[in-house]
């Protein structure tokens, strides 16, 4: 058990290296470098970068060096725990990233809260009663969620709320707040502006969940033990409580660890649209302004989400599931 | 719907015929009963139809601007002319409204412009050899890109309705085979892994999980910018949705990974492998058969993740762009306030998105109820 | 009718259902309508300023938060912050002497959008242009005098000035800037192009301790004009800090030289930079020298930064030491603070514009949005302006003049007769109708009829009206005469359609992209096939560096003061040059690097260009018209629509803003809104 769980983590160490160079590759792809996507961006907005300037930035940047170097350098500092400067913000990476990390965190699990919430109730329904009306009503609610490309609902449910109830568009905070330090009138703000992006961002997720629940559910329902349960005259709320429904949410258990990489990462567009200060938009302008630092961090970040999440997910498989361990070793 | 709940397993299909039915005509059965799979199929079937047939459902060039038809809002057909049956449409005339800057269109009341089905209009080839020029829908006496306006226009003043024909040619098809790809690498790799497992296992499992973890934007972005910039945007496109359908196998091969992993201790894999059956045989006769369903459910449920993505990308200014004619091209220009407030028929595109993801993913889930229904 | 419709969209869309559609209004019209657009471009009018220093203020007063400051003994009195009276900067407010407070609202889209504030604080600058963009004004810079040999410009500094936290300013900090700044080559590696005459260096020298000259080894008397310009030396410490190149020539020294190793040590400075995140101790002093980044640098400007702009909202409060009053003595500025929101994308920006929460903004603002920003004014209670811009074109098709890569289209693009065809094929009213509303004005690039360089308004038209008849004769002339089934032309070595390429520029305020499609369709009639192709910005910048790129959308703003910014009117500046990389790198290089043009005119113009800095205003202008001709009539890139507000040039203005003029000039030198004096704003 040990020796597996030591043989992981150091297969994690080697993944997440992996994924370092990986994103460090994919931020290079494109041509040109932070200067390229700095002087393009000061001519269409009007404004100037003489040739001199270009080159004496690229030189203070370390962007005339190759790749490798480059790379090296970047490994080295994070070793040290530094993350690099984030060139267009002017800050350490882990000061950037720092400020919004929370905000991401509590906005993803807020979508994912609204998700499950949704979801898994419909999902209990459809499998106890399969085929029936509600059971399609429901389902087909569920996907439309799933349907509607996310950045024109955020776009739309943006515009008819400043249009039809007055809302403040986008962001988290109103304009009084957005400066404040925290206090608590300032959480109930975050709090009243959560709902419209957790909706938009849970919805997408909604479809995937209630068939998951439904099928797995309507397998446990077919099994001796629920009608012993029913024979033995329980309530047909216990019958599918008790343990049916617990069953069934095994599966989802498992995947808890790399759902919040996941739903971060989906995020990224309707963050944008609806001007959320997560990092979904930083990674985005990174990525265009070829800030390599800021945008490598990011992606790396991710990964190592995912690689840790993937990592828990199997030790609580093995913990749920002893076969599991048995056929790994 | 209330019989069909009452109907557990087989709808109405007599006992004897079951016992007799292939595993297909099973199968078919119980697809059958799934009203929103049923009606999902009809639905793909009739967008295919207008994909293959695009040409003859556009009444015009998709790329024939004129300013002078900016934003016009969708125009009605007339159907009935003083009492009698006779479809028609107005001659329209067009300004800018100088104070609020709206195009500002007027019906000409006193030209009419009868309209006609499977009549002549541009010329074009049937399935890409036989020349005809019906169309659908077409005018008399005048051009169609003139007075007929289903849908309305866009900023170029283009037809919408045509574009969106065209559209749905593109976006229905260009992700098919990045999803006929991952389906061959996810099976295949899948299947490795869980029918030998050791060492190539654990390899195969590392791959995944750093494919996994690496976030889509940013690798669309770099492929999107690196590849030759002198292949077209449909080029391009197609070539990242192979290089992502590299990466999008994954899923799947951990789901038939874990498929292998459970019907290998299956009495009748153990029979065949003492039976002395080769491995090939093993896995391609005996195992794989037995859950193509999933196979089949993952690649439709593919899809529309495919054409969803497209539009988002589109979104992002990365995935398709003009002069390309997508659905996600055709959402570019409706996502912004203006199209909201002034040009809202630019949104139309979302209805043709929003129903082939619904319907391909209500097949998707008919076909695998029907196909496996303990999974 | 509603139900007619319901009924087609049922028959042709089968199952699509139906979306409510806003039912197309019939409007009577009215029986000779405006021109479109006139209704909102109003007067062009602005501040000015008083120089006749016996009519200047004697007393003065100041924002009732200071006065409690000083009255708390925690700031001392206004008369003693501000210069001596003889040499204060005084303001002739547009309409009326303003109230002091407020907070002026506005966008900003991320710390990328430095701009946005320096725009607004752009007046310590050295020397400026006036609200109408044409007359140099002093700034920061009390006066200056340029010899009589136009070797030596010399600036006068106002007697008493102080920083941001009451250090005296003075000629040290120009000599700070120049000794140790600019001659650092740690810091500014290359020197600045404009700080030089045909390649050879100035120097900056102090006369006394408020007269500062600078001194060069040819004439340069067009100097003067750099120090009033967006230019590395001339645009301020504000615009030219940090984020960009240490420009600027001056710099407090008092606060800055704790971050250089000349004042401590080496490993004093890194240790610092090390301790606080940075990788160097130039990376820390570039952080420290931005005001944007780091509110505590020391500024002359009017607001200085509370809240930096690499967090959520980017504030500023006033400057308790700023160095202007108004004519009846009240220290400026008017308004207490400016708070930037952010908006991660420009949409939520217009949105939260037309929801009113904005008081001034004229920054990301959309020309499509027009009718949406019209149709909420009443509610969002504000005024929507529209401030056209100077240059011809603000979709120009530059044209790739030293691409190689394809000898035959290269054969044709260094061909005058094809590029007049192309530009003879267009039809500009369609394009003006549909991206600009009606509201641009279609011709070639040439700038503005009333602009200094402008060789007259028929150059406006020349070669830019549509006329397919005289662009097919054309194109028949150069030997393209063979087509093909669909009517295209056919290269002449035999390898099929001849195919050109446009790349375009996705996600800007002009939509390139689009343009570039109709463009297609109206070339479609003289027989060219054009391939529009939508690149990355990064993409297209860098295939530009290699002139990779057969033609390129972009625009040609700043082109009308063509001195100050000819890198869209000329391929001279090898930081961007559309129309031949090689060529600008040549030019830039005095012949030692990149590829000299063949074309002669090229070689004229660039003579004309190069001897325009040390001659006379009149050779000059002369010059400039005479440039502005070879342009047109040569057409290294083809003007489409432009004089236009599509870029910063829609403003909403809430109608409780005082002093903000009707029109404003939108133009890069202008450092639009900055002409039109911001700090005599005020809220009614």
């Amino acid at each position: 058990m040990l020796a597996y769980i030591v043989r992981r983590l150091l297969l994690a160490v080697m993944t997440v290296w992996a994924i370092s160079v990986l994103s460090f590759m994919i931020i290079h792809l494109p041509p040109g470098d932070y200067v390229t996507s700095y002087i393009a961006s000061m001519s269409a907005s009007g404004s100037a970068v003489s040739e001199g300037e270009a080159q004496a930035l690229r030189q203070q940047l370390g962007l005339d060096q190759p790749i490798t170097i480059q790379y090296l350098k970047w490994m080295g500092l994070m070793l040290q725990g530094n993350f690099g400067m984030a060139m267009e913000w002017g800050r350490p990476v882990s000061d950037v990233i720092g400020d919004r990390l929370t905000l991401t965190m509590v906005i993803s699990v807020a979508a994912i809260i609204f998700t499950w919430g949704i979801a898994l109730p419909i999902g209990i329904y459809s499998a106890v009663y399969p085929y029936s009306f509600l059971d399609y009503v429901f389902t087909f609610i569920g996907f439309i969620g799933l349907a509607i490309p996310g950045f024109l609902l955020a776009l739309v449910v943006m515009y008819v709320g400043f249009a039809w109830f007055g809302a403040n568009v986008g962001g988290l905070f109103s304009p009084d707040f957005a400066e404040a330090p925290w206090s608590l009138e300032k959480i109930w703000d975050l709090t009243k502006h959560l709902p419209i992006p957790a909706i938009v961002l849970g919805v997408a997720g909604t479809a995937q969940l209630i068939r998951i629940m439904r099928s797995n559910l309507l397998d446990e329902l077919r099994k001796p033990y629920v009608m012993t349960a029913r024979a033995r005259g329980l309530s047909e709320y216990r019958v599918v409580m008790r343990y049916p429904v617990r069953v069934a949410l095994n599966p989802f258990v498992s995947t808890i660890g790399y759902l919040l990489p996941y739903v971060v990462s989906g995020s990224i567009i309707v963050s944008l649209v609806l001007s959320l200060p997560t990092v979904g938009p930083l990674l985005l302008k990174a990525l265009i302004a070829q800030d390599m630092f800021l945008a490598g961090t990011i992606i790396l970040l991710l990964g190592v989400m995912t690689v840790i999440g993937t990592f828990i997910s199997d030790l609580l498989l093995m913990w749920v599931d002893p076969r599991i361990r048995f056929g790994r070793e | 719907m209330a019989e069909l709940a009452a109907v557990p397993t087989v709808g109405g299909v007599a006992e004897d015929r079951i016992a007799v039915a292939t595993q297909w005509q099973l199968i078919w059965w119980r697809f059958r009963k799934h009203k929103l799979a049923v009606g999902g199929t009809i639905v793909l079937v009739l967008f295919y139809i207008v994909a293959l047939f695009a040409d003859f459902f556009a009444y015009v060039d998709p790329t024939e601007s004129e300013a002078q038809r900016s934003l016009m809002a969708p125009q009605p057909i007339h159907w009935m002319d003083e009492g009698s049956f006779r479809p028609h449409v107005y001659a329209l005339k067009g300004t800018r409204d100088p104070l609020t800057f709206k195009r500002v269109y007027v019906p000409d009341t006193t030209r009419k412009i009868p309209v006609t089905f499977f009549g002549h209009g541009e010329p074009w080839l049937l399935l890409g050899f036989i020349p005809t020029d019906r169309h659908l829908i077409a005018l008399e006496g005048a051009k169609p890109s003139e007075a007929l306006f289903l849908l309305g226009t866009d900023t170029h003043g283009r037809d919408l309705w045509s574009r969106l024909m065209y559209a749905t040619r593109t976006s229905m098809t260009i992700g098919l085979v990045s999803v006929a790809l991952s389906l061959v690498l996810g099976v295949v790799l899948g299947g490795i892994s869980g029918y030998f497992g050791g060492p190539i296992d654990t390899a195969i499992q590392r791959v995944i999980e750093i494919l996994r973890s690496i976030p889509t934007i940013p690798l669309w972005m770099g492929l999107a910018a690196a590849l030759p910039a002198d292949w077209s945007v449909v080029q391009v496109y197609f070539a990242i949705t192979i290089i992502i359908s590299l990466i999008g196998w994954t899923e799947l091969a951990r789901v038939v990974r874990g498929r292998f992993i459970s019907l290998k201790q299956e009495d009748f894999v153990m029979a065949a492998e003492l039976l002395g059956c080769s491995k090939s045989r093993i896995i391609f006769r005996h195992m794989v058969p037995s859950f193509i369903s999933h196979i089949i459910a993952a690649t439709t449920l593919a899809i529309p993740a495919i054409i969803i993505s497209e539009t988002s990308l589109s979104f992002l200014g990365l995935g398709l762009r003009p002069p390309a004619i997508s659905w996600g091209v055709l959402l570019q220009d409706a996502q912004n306030i203006q199209a909201l407030v002034i040009s809202p028929w630019l949104l139309f595109p979302s209805i043709a998105v929003i129903v082939a993801v619904l319907a391909f993913n209500f097949m998707g889930d008919g076909i695998r109820d029907a196909a496996d229904p303990y999974l | 009718m509603k139900l007619m419709r319901a009924v087609i969209v049922l028959a042709g869309l089968g199952v699509l259902g139906t979306l409510a559609i806003q039912s197309g209004e019939a409007v009577a019209q009215a029986a000779a309508p405006p021109k479109i657009g006139s209704s909102l471009i109003g007067k062009l009018e602005g501040p000015t300023i008083v120089l006749d220093a016996k009519t200047f203020p004697k007393a003065f007063k100041e924002a009732p938060q200071l006065a409690a400051q000083v009255k708390a003994g925690k700031l001392p009195a206004v008369a003693k912050r501000l210069p001596e009276p003889s040499q204060l900067f005084v303001v002739k407010p547009l309409h009326e002497i303003g109230k002091y407070g407020g907070n002026w609202r506005r966008a900003f889209t991320g710390p990328a959008d430095h701009e946005n504030g320096n725009r607004i604080n752009s007046i310590d600058k050295i020397l400026t242009f006036d609200y109408t963009g044409t007359k140099i004004i002093p700034a920061l810079a009390r006066d200056w005098k340029v010899s009589p040999d136009g070797k030596t410009t010399t600036i006068y500094l106002r007697k008493g000035a102080r920083w941001s936290d009451g250090t005296p300013f003075t000629a040290n900090d120009f000599m700070f800037w120049y000794n140790e700044i600019y001659l650092n080559k740690n810091i500014v590696p290359t020197p600045f192009f404009e700080f030089q005459i045909n390649g050879k260096d100035g120097v900056m020298k102090k006369i006394d301790d408020f007269t500062v000259a600078f001194e060069f080894p040819e004439p340069y008397s067009y100097f003067v004009a750099q120090l009033a310009g967006s230019t590395s030396i001339g645009a301020g410490l504000a615009t030219r800090g940090g984020f960009q190149n240490f420009g600027g020539a001056y710099a407090p020294a008092h606060y800055l030289k704790q971050f250089l190793p000349k004042f401590s040590s080496e490993e004093a400075v890194t240790k610092k930079a090390k301790d606080l995140g940075f990788d160097s101790w130039v990376s820390l002093l570039k952080n420290r020298y931005s005001w944007a980044l780091n509110n505590e640098l020391p500024v002359m400007t009017p607001w200085k930064t509370v809240s930096p702009i690499n967090t959520p909202t980017w504030s500023m409060e006033r400057n308790p030491y700023f160095w202007a009053v108004d004519t009846a003595g009240n220290q400026l500025p008017y308004i207490d603070r400016i708070t930037m929101t952010l908006a991660e994308n420009t949409e939520v920006a217009n949105l939260r514009a037309i929801a009113g929460e904005y008081d001034i903004q004229e920054r990301h603002m959309g020309l499509a949005k027009l009718p949406v920003f019209l149709e909420n004014a009443k509610k969002g209670n504000y005024t929507v302006r529209l401030d056209p811009a100077l240059n011809g074109s603000d979709a120009t098709i530059h044209i790739g003049n030293a691409f190689e890569a394809d000898p035959e289209i290269a054969k044709f693009l260094k061909n005058k007769d094809f590029r007049h065809a192309l530009s003879l094929g267009i039809d500009r009213d369609q394009l003006n109708e549909a991206f600009w509303l009606g509201v641009g004005t279609p011709g070639s690039v040439a700038p503005a009829p009333d602009t200094l360089y402008s060789p007259g308004a028929e150059w406006n038209k020349k070669y830019a009206t549509l006329d397919v008849k005289q662009a097919n004769e054309l194109l028949d002339k150069v030997g393209l005469t063979k087509k093909d089934g669909d009517g295209f032309r056919l290269r002449t070595d035999g390898k099929g359609r001849l195919r050109i390429e446009l790349v375009t520029i996705g996600g800007q305020f002009v939509p390139f992209t689009a343009i570039g499609e109709m463009i297609k369709q109206q070339w479609r009639k003289i027989g060219i096939d054009l391939d529009v192709k939508e690149l990355e910005r990064n993409l297209a910048f860098t295939r530009n560096g290699t002139s990779e790129n057969q033609m390129l959308t972009w625009a040609n703003d700043g082109s009308e003061m063509i001195y100050l910014f000819p890198r869209h009117a000329l391929p001279v500046d090898a930081a961007e040059a559309h129309m031949g990389q090689a060529y600008a790198r040549w030019y830039a290089s005095r012949g030692t690097t990149g590829k000299k043009p063949d074309d002669p005119e090229m070689l004229r113009a660039f003579d004309l260009f190069r001897n325009a800095f040390g001659a006379s205003e009149e050779e000059r202008v002369n010059n400039g018209k005479e440039l502005w001709k070879i342009i047109v009539e040569q057409m290294w890139s083809i003007g489409t629509v432009g004089q236009s507000p599509a870029v910063m040039g829609v403003r909403i203005v809430k109608n409780n803003m005082g002093n903000v003029p009707e029109r404003q000039v939108n133009a890069q030198h202008a450092r639009t809104p900055h002409s039109s004096m911001p700090i005599s704003f005020y809220f009614k």
